[in-house]
């Protein structure tokens, strides 16, 4: 980790800022090492950059004074969910203050008639899931991991039914934003439709921390289907799997989760989720959402599909706990795949093709695999043309790691080169700073321009997201 | 007057035939859609690729000289009404429709191609291209990108920047930049959706690639008549309660009824308060089992009668008169002004009544039609510019509706944008932060603010002048309101 000393606050200034976020915030302003240690990092690739400060703020206001202050002496700011990024977005590179928003954790409004609600930042999917059993809608975007829906959607995050739902750039309605001169922005809101100044809202989700802190959200909700039916289907090879999803996509068939496991993930998954029943062999995992007459005809016309291409018989589960222990299985495919070789690190790629690119993309991907000798399970959401690798090193072999990161790096190139991207939905963090510019060109220029238009001091969360 | 050495570079960069200055040519570019305001411009530019609008952005940004880009010029708000001391870059040459990959489901198309033809060119793949603004014939694609347009099926498919992949564009500096990508997602910031209804403030587009949507294997409308406006928007309710994402939903009231029947003779009924349209659209067992349940929502909250179309001729024409509408107003007043406001949807009863008390109080007619689903409402005010008076009267009464709107919880725009009709009423939604916010966009942009200046944005300045922000001890009016 390469961090420039210089771009450092003046320690003077952290020590004082300290002293008085304790003096203003009691035992909600923590210092302790272990405190500290925990908020260093996200999950993926563990590279630990301790804040000097974690405060654990209740309110808008509280936030917002505590911006100020950071404003005011010139340091770091880093917004903490609870930590399950991939990319290092929440490691403080440059030490400072940590603004952890758990305890900002009440969902606002729930407004069934309008199929909205408003959630306090660190409100997490699991909870929100929790408050809206019952009341007949749901909240659709499902990243696997229990993350907050601050986090979700500074991190623009997105799931395992973004071909039907969209990702959080779809379903984030409105902000609340403490600006980083330390004022309240609201955006966007209740209204469907505005076309009111530039997309702020859009414009926050997804930045990752480095233009504001995210306090609220307004997410649109979605009425609970009639009918959902989960059933998976088996392949002789990759190839057929995925040219299974390209024709799905092509007739149009309104499936609201199509996930890829390749047969290296999928003996994972077995082991790990002790799934029984099922072959060591290329899968689909599906889901239908619709009314019981839509639900029929789109599985009717998914297994004509799959049987064209030599796909197994399906296997239901229409019962909600069976569906819940597949997709559980399916949630849980970053741990199992670490489980094949205990000990080791997981590197997480992130590719993103159109659909008319992605059998060559996977193919090709799985042939640089068998090359490298490495072992690295494939999985994704490839109703979107989105898959990821995790990608297995020995976290004490150098060598190993450069071989693990080399062959990450030329996915993400060839997705590239492909007119995709090499981050449908993990974000850039720190760790794919690099290979933004390879991306976007003339925009990170632009991106840099927005990024000191709205934040001249470089104070919140620095060394993110776009290089300065 | 243009200076005289900008205009001899221009000629180096166009033909003589781009360039028109004299006031018989450059008359029809006086306004757009917004025929309220109007400015001749000095000189209309008519370049046809890229590497001449970089070169005319270069010359320009040299010169200080405003840029106003302009597509069809059917927008409403004045976005595209010409600056005093600028240029007007239109880009109506921009015709080609350049790749359609029916596999990705997208098409690249350059843009001053028209909304329709996208669809029309994707007709063979079975596919179309979803936002359908009511001037879709006409308006361009590169317009609908810096309007974010939206359309009447809206509410299932979204607007513009939902069915956007990328957009190419050019800054004033004449740097060319890509915005989104092929893929459904790009890191970074998403400039894509800064960029999409910036109503021409950050870039000029010189390409687009748009998502296409799968034609519907079947599509059906049903039109209710209602008797009272509140049984109506207790349907719409109902129907939204319910779950369903009608591809369609919309409503017009009594005078728009009867202006439109005559003209395009729908089938509407003659004796109703209000009527509303909704549409179904999908796998054809989907479709019925929707109908159905429409059917008996609206039945259930009071429609007087209901009618399913019968065939695709039948489900054209129940939209034909809601497409019709505008012109509609066209031919029963010889002006009118369309508002363009958003309500809470469950607003729409108080804010037709006081709609139509203003209305007495005016003096001037009223239509509306109403984007029933996403809570948009088009009061169109009959009006005429030749009585003295009447122009003023009308802009009063669209204020009044607008602050109406606010007032409920709504936004001053749901679809039109800001331009120059709205800039002041900016100052009342929203408040300085989220306006500097907007500013610092701006300047990461355009820090000289020479691309359409004085639309869509105000400044701080503006606004203090106006006295419109009435911001006492810091705080806004209606603080309980959400403010979007």
């Amino acid at each position: 980790m390469s961090v420039d000393a210089a771009a450092r606050p003046d320690p003077g200034a952290v020590a004082d800022l300290v002293a008085r976020l304790c003096g203003a915030y009691g035992e909600r302003a923590v210092t302790s090492r272990a405190v500290r240690e925990h908020h260093s990092h996200g999950e993926g690739l563990s590279d630990p950059a301790l804040p000097d400060i974690v405060v654990f703020p209740h309110s808008n206001d509280e936030v917002a004074a505590i911006v100020r202050l950071c404003h005011l002496a010139r340091v770091p700011l880093i917004a903490f969910g609870v930590g399950t990024s991939l990319e290092g977005h929440v490691a403080a590179l440059y030490g400072g203050v940590c603004v952890d928003l758990s305890q900002m954790n009440r969902v606002l409004e729930i407004s069934v008639e309008d199929l909205d609600c408003r959630v306090q930042a660190g409100v997490t999917r699991e909870q929100l899931d929790a408050e809206l059993k019952g009341s007949g809608v749901f909240f659709p975007i499902d990243p696997g991991a229990n993350a907050t829906l601050g986090g979700m959607a500074a991190t623009r995050a997105s799931g395992t039914n973004a071909v039907r739902y969209g990702t959080m750039r779809e379903n984030v309605l409105g902000l609340t934003v403490v600006s980083a001169d330390g004022r309240i922005v609201r955006t966007g809101g209740r209204a469907r439709k505005s076309s009111a100044g530039y997309d702020l809202t859009r414009l926050f989700v997804g930045a990752e921390g480095t233009l504001g802190v995210i306090t609220e959200v307004q997410l649109r909700l979605y009425g609970v289907p009639e009918a959902i039916a989960a059933a998976v289907c088996q392949f002789p090879d990759l190839a057929r799997a995925v040219n299974t999803v390209i024709a799905a996509m092509q007739h149009a068939i309104p499936v609201a989760r199509i996930e890829l496991l390749d047969e290296v993930q999928m003996d994972a998954c077995i082991r790990h989720s002790k799934l029984e029943g099922f072959a060591r062999r290329p899968t689909l995992f599906f889901e239908f959402h619709g009314s019981a007459a839509g639900v029929r005809e789109q599985t009717e016309a998914m297994q004509a599909i799959s049987d064209e291409f030599g796909g197994s018989a399906y296997q239901w589960a229409t019962q909600p706990e069976d569906r819940l222990r597949l997709w559980r299985a399916r949630h849980a495919a970053y741990y199992a795949a670490l489980a094949l070789r205990p000990g080791s690190m997981g590197l997480a790629t992130d590719a993103c093709v159109p659909i008319s690119r992605l059998a060559d993309c996977i193919l090709e991907t799985k042939a640089d695999i068998e090359r490298s000798g490495l072992i690295a399970p494939i999985v994704g959401h490839v109703g979107d043309g989105n898959f990821h690798l995790v990608v297995l090193f020995d976290p004490n072999d150098q060598a190993e790691r450069g071989r693990a990161e080399a062959l990450a790096r030329g996915v993400s190139l060839r997705a590239i080169a492909m007119g995709g991207t090499c981050t449908g939905e993990h974000g850039i963090g720190w760790h794919k700073l690099d290979v933004l510019a390879d991306e976007h060109g003339e925009a990170v220029d632009l991106m840099r321009a927005v990024k000191r238009a709205l934040d001249p001091l470089n104070i919140m969360n620095p060394g993110k997201t776009v290089p300065l | 007057m243009l200076n005289p050495a900008l205009l001899a570079a221009l000629g180096t960069i166009l033909p003589t035939t781009s360039i028109l200055t004299a006031a018989e040519d450059t008359r029809p570019y006086e306004c757009d859609g917004l025929t309220l305001f109007r400015e001749l411009p000095n000189a209309v530019l008519l370049p046809d690729n890229e590497a001449q609008v970089v070169a005319i952005l270069k010359l320009c940004h040299a010169a200080r000289v405003p840029v106003v880009a302009r597509g069809a010029g059917t927008g409403l708000s004045g976005g595209a009404l010409p600056d005093r001391n600028g240029v007007i870059l239109s880009l109506t040459k921009f015709k080609r429709i350049l790749a359609i990959d029916a596999l990705a489901r997208t098409a690249t198309v350059q843009p001053g191609v028209r909304n329709l033809a996208i669809s029309e060119a994707a007709a063979a793949f079975g596919l179309h291209y979803a936002p359908d603004p009511s001037s879709q014939i006409a308006c361009t694609i590169g317009g609908n990108v810096a309007e974010n347009s939206g359309g009447v099926h809206t509410l299932k498919y979204g607007l513009t920047l939902h069915n956007l992949r990328r957009v190419r564009a050019v800054l004033i500096t004449g740097e060319v930049v890509e915005f989104g990508s092929e893929a459904l997602d790009s890191p970074g910031y998403d400039l894509l959706a800064l960029i999409t209804g910036s109503e021409g403030l950050l870039a000029i587009t010189t390409e687009v690639t748009v998502k296409l949507t799968p034609l519907p294997r079947d599509a059906r409308c049903v039109l209710a008549a209602f008797d009272d406006v509140a049984s109506l928007g207790t349907a719409v309710a109902a129907i939204i309660g319910a779950g369903i994402v009608p591809a369609g939903l919309e409503m017009m009231d009594r005078l728009t009824i009867s202006a439109v029947e005559p003209f395009v003779h729908a089938g509407y009924p003659d004796d109703a308060e209000a009527i509303l349209l909704c549409e179904s659209d999908g796998a054809p067992e989907e479709v019925g089992e929707e109908i159905a349940t429409v059917e008996r929502l609206m039945k259930q909250s009071g429609a007087t009668l209901i009618e399913v179309s019968r065939g695709e001729a039948q489900r054209r024409k129940f939209w034909s008169g809601r497409k019709a509408a505008f012109g509609a107003a066209g031919r029963i007043s010889p002006d009118y002004y369309c508002i363009d406001g958003t309500i809470p949807r469950r607003m729409l009863g108080p804010v037709l009544q006081r709609i139509g008390e203003l209305s007495l109080e005016f003096g001037l007619r009223c239509m509306n039609v109403f984007h029933a689903g996403d809570g948009n409402l088009h009061p169109l005010i009959l009006y005429d510019a030749n009585r003295p008076g009447d122009a003023e009267k009308t802009q009063a009464f669209g204020a009044k509706i607008l602050e109406l709107c606010v007032a409920v919880g709504g936004t001053i725009t749901g679809e039109h944008g800001v331009g120059v009709e709205k800039i002041g009423d900016m100052c009342m939604q929203f408040a300085p932060a989220e306006l500097e916010c907007f500013l610092g966009v701006k300047r990461a942009f355009d820090p000289d603010a020479l691309l359409n200046p004085g639309k869509a944005v105000p400044t701080l300045h503006r606004c203090a002048e106006m006295g419109r922000m009435h911001v006492h001890r810091g705080a806004l009016p209606h603080p309980d309101l959400p403010r979007f």
